[in-house]
């Protein structure tokens, strides 16, 4: 049996960048704060793109990254292949996607473009290999399992673009030979990386939290089949020329069908009926998926891909964050401790989250990803000020929120060792008494 | 709810205390003890060795290894309980039916 901690990578590896996730969030509302004018015109500005790669690679990437090095010794049952690899990979994947973010503010700057995606890259192909080895050790057989498996492949492709696209702004022979595809590189992040990894993580988290025993899981392998056809279908469309009517959207939003239903089901069959405030927002992050293909329907591309992008996976995102981080901190802190978990004084889990945080998270980000949406529909900048604004309060309460739950469990268990220490000593002296 | 089973040989402390003090081991994630939420299948006490045969709501439950600790800590502290093994099994595996009424509401389940 895994054990979080004891059969993943060391658990400061993942802890640090969910904090890191979260800082970029705050980061994120800051920049949307400093020019909200620019997303009233053209979306294909320095600017937009850097924030874009602020809440892409640093926010939800890092989250994604930081979580693989645990959940895939959970969900597959087994030990993490190289757990010491991501003292290097984290690093690399945070440097190289701060280098991006600058490159793309210096006027896509290539100098700093380039080896920022070289380093994303690298760091991506060297997770994705470890992935593999420890999915190798005992092959899933859970359809969740294999979104997750399928979603980090797509998350090194949608690198691997980046990197194509970066090098291809200062090779034209490159841009020449493949192309421009970047709306295969969008389709491979937000859907391949994005979407599937919420459904493969989803599935299994949300199931154990909610208590939702069994129920039949081809809903997730129909989510995971649909888009990988519609990458499949954008691949051949930006290489080998295919003229796509949109069938590719089409299965795009039949795999975001699945995976709502797929909450629906586990949500009606769940066993506790009260689910925590991180799970809802989990659960909420869904509403966004049809709101988003009702943009997409009325022609608003950029608001369709705002309110996938900062409403579902944001929501998702934040509310897992949540979740996994209180099991990560809790587990490093008092698994296998002398002092005994619960019984030895140990907070509970849901003790360790500030309940008075999660509805200025939830309602920050669902605020920030409508208004945002609505300021690029209806080219109004005070409606983007509201979305800085709002992505700063929900960021600024998702990285408090993280703090604390790191905070509270390490002075927990140092109170304990404490007490133990004195216990120890006490008994020590009784005994030298004694004797 | 799950009925325990219990086994004694020579018992230097009954079974039934052995199971006693296991409803001091918490869920952290649920907040409620192992033996109302149906887990503990089975209680062995030979001499002054205690076996215990577990369960947990899930398999893969990252919890794993720290209520398995804590069982082991506070069956340390009953006195006359020596050796003690704990064994984590999937079958039968766990159904919410296991949990005792008090455990059921507590979740919200009337």
């Amino acid at each position: 049996m895994p054990r979080l901690g004891a059969d993943g990578a060391p658990p400061v590896l993942p802890i640090a960048s969910l904090l890191v996730g979260a800082a970029a969030l705050v980061f994120a509302g800051v920049l949307v704060l400093l020019a909200p004018g620019a997303f009233t015109a053209y979306l294909g500005t320095p600017r937009v793109v850097a924030l874009n790669h602020v809440y892409t690679l640093l926010f939800v990437g890092l989250v994604f990254v930081g979580t693989l090095q645990q959940l895939p010794a959970v969900m597959f049952v087994t030990r993490l292949a190289w757990p010491r690899l991501g003292w290097a990979t984290l690093p690399l994947f945070f440097a190289g996607g701060v280098a991006v973010v600058v490159g793309f503010f210096r006027t896509f700057d290539p100098a700093w473009l380039a080896p920022g995606a070289a380093a994303v890259s690298l760091a991506m192909l060297a997770m994705l290999v470890q992935l593999v080895r420890t999915a190798a050790q005992r092959w899933p057989k859970d359809p969740g399992s294999h979104a997750l498996l399928l979603s980090a492949a797509f998350l090194t492709l949608a690198v691997l673009l980046g990197f194509t696209l970066a090098s291809a702004r200062t090779t034209p022979a490159l841009a020449a030979r493949v192309g421009y595809p970047v709306q295969l590189h969008l389709t491979v992040g937000l859907f391949g990386a994005f979407l599937l990894g919420i459904v493969g993580s989803g599935q299994k988290l949300l199931s154990m939290f909610a208590l939702s025993k069994g129920g039949p899981q081809w809903r997730v392998r129909c989510a995971t089949y649909a888009v990988s056809a519609a990458v499949l279908l954008e691949a051949l469309t930006a290489f080998a020329r295919l003229r796509d009517p949109g069938v590719a959207l089409a299965l795009l939003a039949v795999g975001c069908f699945f995976q709502a239903w797929e909450v629906l089901g586990i949500l009606k069959r769940r066993l506790r009926k009260k689910l925590e405030a991180p799970i809802e927002r989990y659960v909420l992050a869904h509403a966004f998926l049809p709101l988003a293909g009702l943009a997409l329907l009325f022609g608003q591309g950029g608001a369709a891909a705002i309110l996938f992008l900062v409403g579902f996976v944001g929501l998702a995102v934040s509310g897992m964050l949540v979740k996994i981080l209180s099991f990560l901190t809790w587990t490093w802190q008092f698994a296998g401790a002398a002092t005994g978990g619960v019984s030895g004084g140990a907070p509970l889990l849901r003790d360790l989250v500030r309940n008075e945080l999660e509805p200025l998270i939830t309602w920050g980000l669902a605020v920030a990803a409508l208004a945002l949406a609505g300021a690029t529909i209806w080219r109004l900048s005070v409606l983007a000020s509201v979305s800085g604004a709002a992505t700063l309060l929900g960021g600024a309460a998702l990285l408090l929120q993280a703090g604390h739950v790191v905070g509270v469990t390490v002075r927990a268990k140092r109170r304990l060792a404490a007490a133990a220490a004195g216990k120890l000593a006490k008994a020590a002296g009784v005994e030298d008494a004694h004797a | 709810m799950t009925e325990t089973e219990f086994t004694e040989i020579n018992p230097a402390v009954p079974a039934r205390n052995v199971l006693e003090a296991l409803h001091a081991v918490i869920d952290p994630e649920l907040g409620l003890d192992i033996v109302s939420l149906g887990m503990v299948y089975t209680v062995a006490v030979v001499d002054s060795q205690v076996a215990i045969e577990m369960t947990l709501t899930t398999p893969g439950c990252p919890l794993h290894g720290s209520i398995e600790a804590d069982v082991r800590h506070c069956l340390g502290q009953v006195p006359g309980v020596g050796d003690i093994s704990v064994d984590l099994v999937w079958d039968p595996p766990w159904t919410p039916d296991a949990m005792s009424d008090q455990a059921k509401r507590s979740l919200g389940f009337y």
